[in-house]
């Protein structure tokens, strides 16, 4: 993709209409569709693959998310986000492997109640665990529903909740997990759990791919607390790499992305992303994003999020604002790099800089 | 290496089929059993917390030297008992009521009994009344510890806090808090006495409360 001259008023033309999953901001499943120099997809893609994209994308409206109920995940983790009829869609309970999960509305996420977990010994975790019938699901009748919402106008992001450390959490409780990733007498049982686990998603990434037109799979996967990572970069090494590398393979091997989404000050652990072959990260604002970009925007993109803005500014400061976003990302030749907005930083204020993200991002990438 | 360096070392680096008989060694060399605790158990685990701190260790490290530690008392307990040694103070912690987290809280129960302290761990969701009714059932205990790891439920650590006021016992206890969200100006706004940012700076918060309660 070659970058083309900004044209303000062409681009802010509407000349047709995108339909999306309904979601609050489009509830009758239709965005805007603006004379744009690329679409949102093939902008995005443009950046992915480190060429010449027209602007930053912005993650929240360039990205349709799509997490269909037809995955018992899905429900248990109240995300469902389809072309079915939202109501009556239960939020919480079972998973695909038959864990409970409860809906915290506070949150507006789901969580496993510890203290009774599933597999009450790792070692033992194949006569507790029951790996999922994907024959039982209905891809078909999915596929119909959403094929005509998962448009070749956006980027298409599929969710597979629960990754790798998330499922053995699932499983065992976070202590155990934990602990099970250092002891010597509970590692290998991790290494037959996380190798099956590899082999499962390779045939459920792969339906995906068959019934979805996908582009992304966002693997959740918190791999840190608001401080620090969980583990070591060797531990993650040892334990998670070679397994995750293999479900990356998977996406890669159906033509699509591999997102990681991992919460908590995760930077030390961006070697390991990279070792496994990872394409994008958001890091969550607490990470030092400016030194992940400088040194490693070749190898892995990240999302880039405005400051958390409090108090009321106008339109000037907003753009002000903007521009020393994008700017800041200028630091590396070719800058590959999406927008997002955290919840932790989702301000009025903070979304009006966001605003600014087309026009901005814009004007400045056409120039380089 | 003396016989207190090694359980040290075997604590520390959670080698938790070790201490054991480590521990027996030293009882059997005749050591003190309040020497082998806290120049041996305790001590190490005071090492631990500092390098978590310092992101030099992590969680799983942790929990095995917790686990190891764990192992050193069993075995040093019946000593300890005969000899009237007992823990340096009690502490009542939970996750406070609409919250399930556990994980923070966990973590700083582990490194306070690494301190050397008594933990009754009420576990997640729990009331302000089942707070109270501990501590009047544990009328020896001088620390509460509350954690709440979402913005959500910060406001269940006012109300904890209010809960125990009310009930003519805030004067009776130190109240630290935690957690994700928490910080030191939300400590200071609910009227609590210590607020600390990770589980080993718990334990050393809890180490200055009760020397503060003490006085």
């Amino acid at each position: 993709m070659t970058r083309k001259p900004y044209e303000p008023e062409k681009e802010s033309k509407v000349v047709g209409t995108i339909t999306c999953i309904p979601s609050p901001m489009a509830p009758d499943g239709k965005m805007p569709k603006y004379d744009l120099p690329a679409t949102y997809r093939e902008n995005f893609l443009s950046m992915l693959k480190g060429e010449s994209p027209q602007w930053i994308p912005f993650y929240m409206t360039d990205v349709q998310m799509f997490n269909p109920r037809i995955i018992p995940d899905n429900i248990a983790r109240g995300m469902v986000v389809d072309a079915g009829p939202m109501e009556g869609v239960k939020k919480g309970g079972l998973d695909m492997f038959g864990v409970d999960w409860e809906f915290i509305p506070l949150v507006g996420g789901s969580m496993v109640k510890p203290g009774n977990p599933k597999c009450p010994d790792i070692c033992e975790w194949e006569k507790y665990i029951t790996f999922p019938d994907l024959d039982a699901w209905d891809w078909e009748g999915a596929s119909k529903l959403n094929a005509p919402y998962l448009s070749d106008d956006r980027l298409n992001d599929f969710t597979i909740f629960s990754g790798l450390f998330e499922r053995l959490i699932s499983f065992v409780d976070f202590e155990a997990a934990a602990l099970a990733l250092l002891d010597e007498e509970q590692q290998d049982a991790v290494h037959r759990l996380f190798d099956k686990l590899a082999t499962f998603y390779d045939d459920y990434i792969g339906r995906i791919k068959k019934y979805f037109n996908v582009d992304i799979i966002q693997f959740h996967d918190d791999w840190g607390s608001q401080r620090a990572p969980f583990f070591s970069l060797d531990t993650c090494r040892e334990m998670l790499v070679p397994y995750l590398k293999r479900i990356v393979d998977s996406c890669h091997k159906n033509g699509m992305f591999f997102h990681l989404h991992s919460c908590g000050k995760n930077e030390m652990l961006v070697p390991a992303m990279i070792e496994a072959g990872v394409d994008l990260w958001i890091p969550q604002p607490m990470n030092d994003i400016a030194f992940i970009i400088k040194n490693y925007n070749d190898k892995i993109v990240v999302a880039i999020n405005p400051p958390k803005i409090e108090e009321e500014i106008d339109d000037a400061k907003a753009r002000a604002i903007c521009e020393d976003l994008v700017k800041s990302t200028l630091v590396v030749d070719k800058p590959r790099v999406f927008a997002f907005a955290s919840s932790t930083i989702r301000t009025p204020s903070t979304m009006k800089v966001l605003k600014n993200l087309y026009p901005v991002s814009r004007e400045i990438y056409s120039k380089l | 290496m003396s016989i207190i360096k090694e359980i040290a070392a075997a604590v520390e680096t959670g080698k938790s089929k070790v201490v054991g008989g480590l521990v027996e060694t030293a009882l059997a060399e005749g050591i003190d059993p309040a020497v082998i605790l806290n120049e041996g158990m305790i001590a190490a685990m005071g090492v631990v917390g500092e390098k978590f701190k310092n992101n030099e260790i992590f969680v799983p490290e942790m929990l095995i030297a917790a686990r190891a530690m764990k192992k050193g008392v069993e075995i040093l307990q019946p000593q300890l008992q005969k000899q009237g040694v007992e823990p340096i103070g009690k502490i009542i912690l939970g996750t406070v009521a609409g919250d399930l987290h556990d994980i923070g809280k966990n973590l700083v129960g582990m490194m306070l009994e690494g301190a050397g302290f008594k933990v009754i761990d009420l576990g997640v969701d729990v009331p302000a009344e089942k707070f109270i009714e501990t501590m009047k059932a544990n009328p020896d205990c001088k620390i509460v510890a509350l954690s709440a790891l979402l913005t959500s439920t910060m406001p269940a650590i006012t109300s904890t806090i209010k809960a125990i006021e009310d009930a003519g016992l805030r004067n009776t206890v130190l109240i630290m808090i935690g957690g994700a969200p928490v910080t030191q100006a939300f400590a200071d706004e609910v009227g609590a006495d210590g607020y600390s940012e990770d589980a080993a700076s718990a334990a050393e918060l809890a180490k200055k409360l009760f020397a503060q309660a003490n006085k």
